[in-house]
């Protein structure tokens, strides 16, 4: 079993799973929200893919021309076009790319090793995984603590202090400052190495099972992998997990600030609740409510960061992928990457919408 | 006209008088007037507006700031900055008058002078040179002056400055670090200019050279241009394109409204970079192709900020009246729809022009969109990522610079927030 299938089985299993549950035990309101949440993502992913299509196969330029370079002759131009089906008609084309995005059939790189792109998609998929997600946990801590506290001591120099913190990260290019921390903590100080996901002679020892390294390594018990891929795993963690914080610290202020205004919490604080559990207790709860909807929109910043955190550390993931495939000129790896891209864009924002009407039982359509 | 609020005042004890004033006036009027109303601040507008224009001006004009072109190579390469490049210098006694080369001069036919130079160092060939060409530039001058210094080789730079000492040669030529190292032993002699007439402090580079030796500061000034431009003419391209677009999916409302949200909703959810990385590759390298790129990002925000506002100023009074009375649509859409979008158009305009400066850094990071010969931050950062062991300085400035236009134009966009949106000014 590819690694792929089996990770698309860890995180699709439960995820329909939940759906179902949520759909069976939910009232007729949650259920005919859900239905119409998904009839909505379909036409959101047709779009995308329609968009994918119109920018790689419409916009002018001749992808076959510039793989093959000047050595391409004309007769293996024709010949590589014919076998692509780029001499079809537009709209043979735009179907046949519907399909295989369905099947999820990406066809083999058009350059290099002319590997099956789904083959290195399973290679750099996990790798995304296992920077994205200890990322986004750390943009989440920071960012709903640091909000909480700000809120909780309004007007103090903490709260000024995180206040300029989350314009500044807003302002900080993401590769610049994993540039910063690979110099300070990996040139001048020496602590932590600044590419790479793993020792490269401690990672012949890895089993390969899902290509989550820490997760192969831990479950296979080889501690000094799992500790090389901590190490590799903190700059890009916290340059990635940074940059996503400011918004959270913003918006968590900004709700909880809102929700320590209403009246039920005055009335509690009339009954004598402590201050901290006001806030901690009984603010937060309602001001996360808007913080979920913001998870889901920060899903492009996130994949769009994750892009270039990855070329900082040179990281194997999607987004160098993306990038290596670009500057090869293989437009088959590019467009699928970016389907795939686009297919997670839907669908995260499909799961962060379920959630947060089952969260909030006032959204209904 | 008359005030009719749909919503009242949630404190009805505060003076709300400039609720109602603050509808009837325009843009300019309304930052102006802010702080009389309603006590907004606005020294985060000035503070990020002096940056702005500072930024601006060096954007219109970076000859005038920056000491070299971005293209020349003026140095050594890898100089950090402060530090002095490896220039030779002329050394003479300490009561000697001659300070440069060109003090040298001796008149036609007199004895010309001694220069003593380190035997097997490329200095006394840049010495040659360099007399050569001041002569050719005395020559011809009334005071028939001359210069063809004799050079003596000597074999150490201990003997070749002790021959200054002891007057067997009128001036040394020595490389200035070279000459810091055993000035000490040397108390009567004394540093005189370069070979080319600069003092032997002058030519350090503020903010270091890059690995090819092109000055790190002058390429950082010419690169605001770039950012400017990138950052300007995108937004300016989506604003155009996504206000009218807001405006009348908003006016017009029903099928081409609920068609035209989704695929904007579509494209604002999908991840911009990764979209501009699709639409550079395909277009191939140039400034148009970035703008173009960058432009389709942000034409969402403009559409979906502008419809929200449509929509609810469609359902004032004022609108209703004028329909009433029969106004044409378009007419109602430019004269009371369109004058209340603008507030917001400026806010997210000027948050966008640092979103897209943002991006197109990001771009020409990653080697897309811009031709790696253009002075651009993100190309020289690119540069620098190769060199991060060894020359810190050539990752540090651009990605500050980055950091402080970004910081500035989303100030900016702050500060105006403020002031149009008093109700989040507590926030």
């Amino acid at each position: 079993m590819s690694p792929i299938t089996l990770i698309a089985l860890i995180v699709g299993i439960p995820a329909i799973l939940l759906l179902v549950y949520i759909f069976v035990r939910g009232s007729t309101g949650l259920r005919r929200y859900i239905l119409t949440r998904i009839g909505l993502t379909l036409p959101m992913v047709f779009i995308l893919a329609t968009l994918v299509f119109f920018v790689l196969r419409v916009l002018p330029g001749d992808p076959v021309r510039s793989a093959l370079g000047p050595k391409g002759t004309p007769e293996m131009i024709a010949r590589i076009r014919t076998q692509l089906g780029l001499n079809d008609p537009m709209i043979v084309q735009y179907g046949r790319f519907l399909g295989d995005m369905v099947t999820l059939h990406f066809g083999n790189s058009l350059t290099g090793g002319h590997r099956p792109i789904i083959d290195e998609m399973s290679e750099r998929f996990p790798a995304t995984l296992e920077l994205v997600i200890p990322a986004s946990i750390l943009a989440l801590v920071v960012g709903i603590y640091g909000g909480t506290l700000a809120a909780a001591r309004r007007k103090k120099t903490l709260d000024y202090s995180l206040r300029i913190y989350s314009v500044v990260i807003y302002s900080l290019p993401i590769f610049w400052l994993g540039l910063m921390l690979q110099l300070l903590f990996g040139v001048q100080l020496n602590w932590l190495p600044i590419s790479g996901r793993i020792d490269p002679v401690i990672g012949t020892t890895i089993k390969h099972i899902t290509n989550l390294y820490a997760v192969d390594a831990l479950i296979t018990g080889n501690w000094p992998a799992f500790l090389s891929v901590a190490q590799h795993l903190i700059l890009p963690t916290f340059t990635l997990g940074l940059i996503l914080s400011g918004v959270f610290v913003r918006m968590t202020r900004i709700n909880v600030i809102e929700t320590l205004q209403a009246d039920y919490i005055s009335a509690a604080r009339a009954r004598g609740i402590r201050e901290h559990v006001l806030v901690y207790g009984h603010a937060l709860k309602n001001a996360m409510i808007p913080v979920i909807t913001l998870i889901g929109l920060q899903v492009a910043i996130l994949l769009a960061g994750a892009v270039l955190t990855e070329t900082v550390f040179s990281w194997p993931g999607m987004g160098s992928y993306l990038v290596e495939r670009i500057s090869a000129r293989d437009y088959t790896a590019v467009q699928s990457v970016i389907t795939v891209f686009a297919l997670l864009v839907a669908l995260i924002s499909l799961a962060v919408d379920v959630i947060y009407s089952m969260v909030d039982p006032r959204v209904r359509y | 006209m008359t005030e009719i609020k749909q919503h009242p005042p949630e404190t009805p004890a505060e003076d709300t008088s400039w609720e109602a004033e603050i509808q009837r006036v325009g843009f300019i009027r309304r930052i102006l007037m802010a702080r009389r109303w309603y006590g907004a601040d606005w020294w985060f507008v000035s503070i990020s507006a002096v940056m702005v224009v500072g930024f601006i001006v060096v954007a219109l004009f970076p000859g005038l700031f920056a000491p070299y072109s971005p293209d020349a190579l003026v140095g050594p390469r890898f100089l950090a900055p402060g530090q002095h490049p490896e220039i030779p210098i002329l050394i003479v006694p300490q009561d000697s008058s001659i300070t440069s080369l060109k003090d040298m001069a001796a008149p036609e036919g007199q004895i010309q002078p001694s220069i003593a130079v380190v035997q097997g160092v490329p200095t006394a060939g840049a010495l040659n040179e360099q007399a050569q060409a001041i002569d050719n530039q005395i020559k011809n001058e009334p005071e028939g002056l001359r210069l063809r210094p004799r050079i003596e080789r000597f074999t150490s730079l201990e003997e070749t400055l002790q021959a200054v000492v002891d007057g067997k040669a009128q001036a040394a030529v020595v490389q200035s670090t070279e000459f810091e190292r055993v000035s000490a032993q040397f108390p009567t002699l004394r540093e005189g200019t370069s070979i080319t007439g600069q003092t032997a402090t002058a030519g350090g580079f503020i903010l270091g050279t890059n690995d090819i030796g092109q000055d790190v500061l002058s390429r950082l000034l010419w690169g605001t241009r770039v950012a400017i431009i990138i950052g300007f003419s995108a937004s300016i391209v989506a604003l155009v394109l996504g206000v009218p677009l807001g405006l009348l999916a908003g006016f017009i409302g029903g099928s081409f409204d609920r068609l035209l949200s989704l695929v904007m909703d579509s494209l604002y959810a999908f991840p911009g970079l990764i979209l501009a990385i699709a639409i550079t590759a395909v277009l191939g390298p140039s400034i148009l192709n970035v703008i173009v790129a960058i432009s389709v990002l942000y034409i969402p925000t403009y559409y979906r900020i502008v419809r929200g506002q449509t929509l609810s100023v469609k359902e004032e009074i004022y609108v209703e009246a004028a329909q009433s009375i029969g106004a044409r649509s378009l007419e109602i859409l430019r004269l009371y729809i369109f004058p209340n979008v603008i507030p917001s158009v400026a806010i997210i305009f000027s948050v966008n022009v640092a979103d897209a400066i943002l991006t197109g850094a990001g771009l020409s990071f990653l080697g897309l969109g811009l031709p790696p010969t253009i002075a651009d931050w993100g190309i020289d950062l690119a540069r620098g990522q190769r060199f991060i062991q060894t020359a810190w300085w050539m990752i540090t400035f651009p990605g500050l610079a980055i950091m402080l236009i970004v910081l500035a134009f989303s100030m900016m966009g702050e500060g105006l927030t403020e002031i149009f949106n008093p109700k989040l000014r507590e926030r």
